[in-house]
Parts: C-alpha cells; sequence; structure tokens
C-alpha cells in the first residue's frame, strides 16, 4: 500500500474514532438520559460483561449456528435447483416466471406462513432461515446457468460431454460469480431471518436477547447486542468475500 | 524445417450433394468434397461463403438440411470422437477457471482417460506446444498465442484423426501466426493427422496447406479447387519466395477478386 | 404465449391446492384453500382493511424514504464532489452498513416505541444506503468533460450541481431510487411483521396469530402485488424519461 493510502485510511478510522468520541461527549453531557442511549463505555463494558459472566457467547453462538446452517442448506438447495431449472430450457420456461412472481415479496412476509406450517421450535427457525435465502442463491444460479458462454457449450459438444457432466464442469464452474454473489446476500438474509426469527419465536439468541433488553430498558445491554450483530454482520460479509476473491482468482485482472 | 504431409487414397470425409439453409437463408448449394487421410486441406474465400459452416458440420455441430456428410465412410450424427474442432475465439473457447493444464484435461477427462494416465499426458502434450512452464496459469494470464496453443494441446489430447481449425491464427498478431503455422505443421507430421483450416488469409492457406478449396460467396459454393505444388518441408521465407508459391498467390487473389465482383 | 406458458405451472398448482383441500375436507388453523384466500382478500378490500393498512405501511415506508434517501442523495453530491470527505469517511461507513436494519428495531422501539417514528427511522436508515452508494458511482462516472465544460462556463457550485451534476447522474439516481423504493418497502413490512402494530405487515400478523390462514395468505399476495406494481410503475416511468439514449450518453459506464 502506498504511504498516501495509508494515510487516507488512517484518516478515515481517525473520523471514526471522533464520532465514537463525540457519541461518548452527548451521552454524558448531552442531557439524553442514559437509558436511551448509553455511552460507548458502557456499551463496551455490558459487552465484555456479557461474554465473561453472562451468557453472550451461547447467545452469539445460537444465532451464528442459525444462520450458518440455514445459509448452507439454501446454498446447496438453491444451488442445485438452479442449476436444474437453469439448464432446461423446458423449466426455464415454465419455472421461472413462477420465481420472478415470488421475488417481489419480501421474504420475513414468508416468515409466518412457514411458522404456521412448522410450528415454533429451534430446528424449524432454521428451516424458515433456508427457505428465506434460498431466493438470491436461486435465482443468480439459473441465471448463470441459463447464460453460459455459447462457445463453451460448443467445446463440450464438441467433446461429446454428457448433460450432467456439461452442468458439472462448464455451466456451473461457469457461474461462479454469479452464485457467489447470490451466497453472499443469502447470507445477509439469512442474518436477518434469523434475527426476525428469535424475535417472533422467542427463541434463544441475540435477536431474542436485545428485544428483552429494549423491553426492560437495559439500554447498554441492548447496544453490545445490536454492536455484536453488526460485528456478526461485518465478518461474516469480509470472510465470504476473501472466499469468492480466492475461488474467482483466475479472472481477468 | 517443418514437412507437409501427403495425401493417403481412401477418402476419409466426404460432403455429398450438401445444401444448407438457415431459416430461408441459403448458406451453401451443391458442396461435394472429398478429403483424404492425411491430407492439409484449406478453405478460402470472402465472407459468407459458408466456409465455416462447412467446417462446423464436420465437427458435428451441424447438420445439413439436405444432403450428406460423412467421415469413414459412415454418415456424421453428431461430433465424433476422432474429429477435434478449434475454435477462433480461444478466449471464449478456453475454460478461464481452469488452468493450461486443467483445460487439456477436459479433453482427457470427456475421453474417459484414467486420472492418474492424465498427468503424463497433459505434460507431454504442452511440453509438444511449448508450453511446458505454464502449466499452472490462468487463460488470463497468458498471451493470445499462448491461449491459442492451448486449446491445439487440447484438440491434440483427443488423439484426432482430422483435425478442424476454424481461422485459428486470424486474431494474432503476424509473427506470432507465423510461428504457430510452422508448429502446426510439425505436429501433424508426425502423426499424419488430416488437417482441414479455414482462413480467410490467402498465402496462409498456400503456405499450409496441399489443397486450397476456393468458395464463391451467397450461397457458398465450391468455385474451384487448387493444387499446392510445393516441397512438402515449407519455411517461412524460402517457400514464400517459390515461383508456384507466387503463382498459386497470384491465380487464387484473381479469383477472389472475381468472386466479390 | 410466452405469459401463457409462464402461467401455466402456478395456475395448475392453484388448482391441485383447492382440489386438495375440497377433497380432503379438512379445516385448517395454518392453511386455506385458493377460493378461501380469495373470498378474505376481497372481503378484506370491500371493508377497507386492505386499503387503511396499505395508506399506513406505505405513509411509513414513503417517508422513511424520503428521509433516508434524500440524505443519501445530498451526502452523495457532496462526497462525490469533495473526495477528500468520502475518503474520510469510509472507515464510518464500513463499519454502519453492514448492521441490518431489524437489528436497530430494539433500539428504535427503545426510543422511539411503536408507530409511526420508529418504522420511519428504520426505512431511514435501510434506504440511506443504496442511495448513498449508488449516488456516490454516478457522480464519480460523470463524463469528465461535462464537468469541464461547467468550468469553463464558470458556474457557481449551486448552478453546477442543479445544472450539470444533477441532470446528468439523474437515470442512475432513479435506478438507486427505485432499488431504495423496493428497499423501503421490504423494510417498513418485516418491521410490522416483527414488532411494529400498523401496516399491512401487522394484519399479517394477527391473521396468523388469531388462526385465520386466509386473511394471512391474501396478505402475503397483497404484498406481492404492492410491491411488483410499485416496481412495474417505476420501470415504466423509467423508460419514459430515460431512453437508453440518456442512459448512455451522460455517464461513462
Amino acid at each position: 500500500m502506498s504511504a498516501s493510502r495509508i494515510m487516507w485510511t488512517a484518516g478515515s478510522v481517525g473520523v471514526t474514532a471522533l464520532l465514537v468520541l463525540g457519541w461518548q461527549i452527548i451521552a454524558n453531557y448531552g442531557g439524553i438520559p442514559q437509558v436511551f442511549l448509553p455511552g460507548p463505555d458502557r456499551a463496551w463494558s455490558a459487552l465484555v460483561d456479557g461474554f465473561a459472566n453472562g451468557d453472550l457467547a451461547e447467545l452469539s453462538l445460537a444465532t451464528i449456528e442459525r444462520m450458518i446452517y440455514g445459509w448452507v442448506l439454501a446454498s446447496i438447495v438453491g444451488i442445485v435447483l438452479g442449476a436444474l431449472i437453469g439448464s432446461s430450457r423446458i423449466a426455464r420456461e415454465y419455472v421461472a416466471p413462477m420465481l420472478e412472481m415470488v421475488r417481489p415479496i419480501p421474504v420475513s412476509a414468508f416468515m409466518p406462513v412457514v411458522i404456521a406450517f412448522l410450528g415454533l421450535t429451534g430446528a424449524m427457525v432454521t428451516i424458515v432461515i433456508a427457505i428465506g435465502s434460498i431466493w438470491p442463491v436461486l435465482l443468480a444460479t439459473v441465471q448463470g446457468v441459463s447464460s453460459v458462454e455459447p462457445r463453451l457449450m460448443e467445446v463440450a459438444r464438441s467433446l461429446r460431454m454428457g448433460r450432467l457432466e456439461t452442468l458439472w464442469k462448464i455451466a456451473l464452474p461457469s457461474s461462479q460469480p454469479d452464485i457467489l454473489a447470490g451466497m453472499r446476500i443469502g447470507l445477509t438474509v439469512s442474518l436477518i431471518l434469523a434475527v426476525i426469527g428469535e424475535m417472533l419465536t422467542s427463541e434463544n439468541g441475540l435477536g431474542w436477547h436485545v428485544l428483552m433488553a429494549a423491553r426492560s430498558f437495559r439500554s447498554a445491554d441492548l447496544f453490545a447486542g445490536v454492536i455484536l450483530l453488526g460485528l456478526i454482520g461485518l465478518v461474516s460479509n469480509v470472510i465470504l468475500q476473501e472466499i469468492e476473491r480466492y475461488m474467482l482468482r483466475w479472472r481477468r485482472r | 524445417m517443418p514437412t507437409v504431409s501427403h495425401a493417403d487414397s481412401a477418402p476419409l470425409i466426404s460432403f455429398r450433394d450438401v445444401n444448407h439453409d438457415f431459416g430461408n437463408r441459403p448458406i451453401l448449394r451443391n458442396i461435394n468434397l472429398t478429403v483424404r487421410k492425411s491430407e492439409f486441406v484449406c478453405l478460402v474465400g470472402p465472407s459468407g461463403c459458408g466456409k465455416t459452416t462447412l467446417l462446423r458440420m464436420i465437427g458435428g455441430l451441424l447438420a445439413p438440411t439436405s444432403g450428406e456428410v460423412a467421415f469413414n465412410g459412415h454418415r456424421l450424427n453428431g461430433p465424433a470422437k476422432e474429429i477435434s474442432f478449434m475454435f477462433q475465439d480461444y478466449s471464449k473457447a478456453l475454460l478461464p477457471w481452469r488452468t493450461a493444464a486443467g483445460n487439456v484435461s477436459l479433453a482427457l477427462e470427456a475421453n474417459g482417460v484414467p486420472a492418474r494416465k492424465r498427468g503424463p499426458r497433459i505434460a507431454e502434450l504442452l511440453k509438444k506446444v511449448g508450453l511446458a512452464n505454464h502449466a499452472e496459469h490462468f487463460p488470463a494470464q497468458l498471451s493470445g498465442g499462448m491461449q491459442q496453443r492451448v486449446q491445439i494441446a487440447r484438440c491434440l489430447a483427443q488423439d484426432p484423426s482430422v483435425l478442424l481449425m476454424d481461422e485459428p491464427f486470424g486474431a494474432l498478431d503476424a509473427m506470432t501466426r507465423q510461428s504457430l503455422q510452422d508448429e502446426i505443421l510439425r505436429l501433424i507430421a508426425a502423426s499424419g493427422t488430416t488437417v482441414l483450416f479455414v482462413t480467410h488469409d490467402l498465402e496462409e492457406a498456400i503456405y499450409l496447406g496441399n489443397r486450397v478449396v476456393a468458395l464463391y460467396p451467397n450461397p457458398g459454393r465450391i468455385a474451384q479447387i487448387f493444387d499446392v505444388d510445393l516441397p512438402a518441408k515449407r519455411d517461412q521465407l524460402t517457400t514464400r519466395e517459390q515461383p508456384n508459391f507466387l503463382r498459386l498467390r497470384r491465380e487464387l487473389y484473381d479469383f477472389v477478386r472475381e468472386g466479390e465482383a | 404465449m410466452k405469459t401463457l406458458k409462464g402461467l401455466l405451472l402456478p395456475v395448475l398448482l392453484l388448482v391441485l391446492w383447492e382440489i386438495s383441500f375440497r377433497v380432503s375436507g379438512i379445516q385448517s388453523d395454518s392453511i386455506a384453500a385458493p377460493s378461501q384466500i380469495a373470498v378474505a382478500f376481497w372481503t378484506a378490500l370491500a371493508d377497507g382493511t386492505i386499503v387503511r393498512r396499505t395508506g399506513e405501511t406505505l405513509r411509513a415506508a414513503m417517508t422513511g424514504l424520503a428521509i433516508g434517501g434524500g440524505s443519501g442523495l445530498v451526502l452523495s453530491i457532496i462526497i462525490g464532489l469533495v473526495p477528500p470527505i468520502a475518503r474520510l469517511l469510509q472507515f464510518s461507513f464500513e463499519v454502519l452498513r453492514p448492521v441490518p436494519a431489524v437489528a436497530l428495531i430494539p433500539v428504535a422501539i427503545l426510543v422511539l416505541g411503536f408507530g409511526y417514528g420508529m418504522e420511519i427511522a428504520l426505512v431511514a436508515f435501510a434506504t440511506f444506503w443504496p442511495v448513498l452508494i449508488y449516488g456516490h458511482a454516478a457522480i464519480v462516472n460523470i463524463e469528465p468533460q461535462l464537468l469541464d465544460v461547467s468550468r469553463v462556463l464558470r458556474l457557481n457550485p449551486f448552478s453546477r450541481i442543479t445544472k450539470v451534476v444533477l441532470p446528468a447522474t439523474m437515470p442512475r439516481y432513479f435506478v438507486a431510487f427505485r432499488l431504495a423504493v423496493a428497499v423501503a418497502l421490504i423494510v417498513a413490512i418485516t418491521v410490522e411483521i416483527a414488532a411494529n402494530p400498523i401496516g399491512i405487515g401487522y394484519e399479517l400478523m394477527q391473521a396468523s396469530q388469531s388462526l385465520r390462514p386466509a386473511l394471512m395468505f391474501a396478505m402475503v399476495l397483497w404484498i406481492g402485488i404492492v410491491g411488483w406494481t410499485l416496481n412495474a410503475v417505476l420501470l415504466f416511468a423509467q423508460r419514459r424519461l430515460f431512453g437508453p439514449a440518456a442512459m448512455s450518453l451522460a455517464v461513462r459506464t
């Protein structure tokens, strides 16, 4: 990294630090009751305390687990279904329009429906998350598989590759960029659904924790929980981006 | 010096009364052509003469609207195992997510070669095309000429008896083109592979081939077939100065100009 | 013909659904037959429920969009025209953006209580980001010659913005706006489903909890219709206002 870039990054971090400082000052002297706006110091200590003495670690783990399991399930089913639909012209003509009809419905609207069908246990929440997160992956896979470079399909024909082999060795790898982008969106969706699911069903997890903190006016705990959720979202996204970068390293510079 | 192969007598590929339409546009009319084993046949002609369509028919990628395309005496019903096709747009014909070795491997995998036998074969093929040091590079990291050589290696991996090449060097610079021309001659010299080569470059057609088929456009028809009367050993400098080369060149140029008129 | 093909599968499924309901004769607390859903929908339309609830949701969503999208627009122009500010704010943006709006629901409840205020605030937060990011990208990609022209004509900053920058970037801002509208609707409904007792989402949850599955499904259907209609209207407007020419000339791709 060049010197000027390091300087700007440092400056940028500095601005954030200033904003946090501003938050502290407002919390201490701004006249807003601590019950609504705890200072960063109290949020931080609630965070540390929650991990050391409380069950914040368990709760985070529960949410993360739900998020990941739901997302993995959604990705696998989404890729398989998407590959089957995308690679068959018939399927594309008959099935794809139906998918498009369902697309504008916010995923959260499905939650009550699926919960009504499947009940309120912990495992069901994971399944609901999976059903909700499937859409970005499914649509991305259909898109990718149906728009493979035609020349590559001809290469496959010329080499007399069968349909399954073509799907596995040409269509799916060629759709990697689309599928990975869809999976990244799917991960964001699964975090959101995990939080909502926990709020709706009172299942153990960060979503439930922050809702309870809000109801009992424990603002420091609330902020700590929100920060934690933001961190989970950020870290999982960064990890996925790095994986994506590695998997797509063959792309044109 | 690279050598041009000489033909065997049995017809390997034959076109019999082939006509082809695309929708209601006539593309090819009355194509009758035989290609013998180990021949190097170049197809030339202006745009719209259907030379790529002809090639794709042999490649099994296209069936003629009427007439018969036969290989080894049997009608072609799809891509044949012993016929490999080399595309002009190499950047789109290579799998960008596989390395050079991976791309060559694709042909071996498609042919059912067991995994442990693939490694040595890939290494051998890449060495043959001079890319031994680039086996682990992705196409995006290779130059145009190198990418085309990967495609050559992939085609050779099929152990083809017929190599179909669709303007393979058209998108490359002159120097790379010339070195790849010699390389092709060298590669097929030992194996006696039959080659059908489509090109816009008349000199290239004469340099490489022992027969040049000239086509008229709209619709594509065979206008004339020239025999290339040049010594088997070709050299970029001396062959191109030979009187027969220049004569053929003149004939072809005149013919093409007439055809365009 | 293509539309007919696309409709075949959904219609078939609906018919099967209806038939299996009639044949089995079950009465369920969580599923309803399409005919029942249609009836529930019609009833809700007739007695004004749909109109009232939709009005509530749209009021919250559009107000939030105006605030969030508006600030996103203004800030994107500022950081677009003054790059150093963009670089200094980058880290703060990276930290705040991944926080899912749902995670902030409890915060909003704590600070603003239930009702329009918290929903508007959350929609504002969620719609701020797409407008900021896409708007910034649009400004940064303005054809440089247009900016040179504005300099040569000695336009003051205000004129420069209103006469050159905004018209040149209008097509891209519109695309960002379309996206923001979708986000606004999704977030509004999600908030209503999760916690807030107003709007279509709340009606959905009420129906689910009072074991009226037909009404619940009718609400899901309605949400889809609203979302689809909004998007279709905006897409139409985009095509009329900015034909393909406008989209390509003013902005470098």
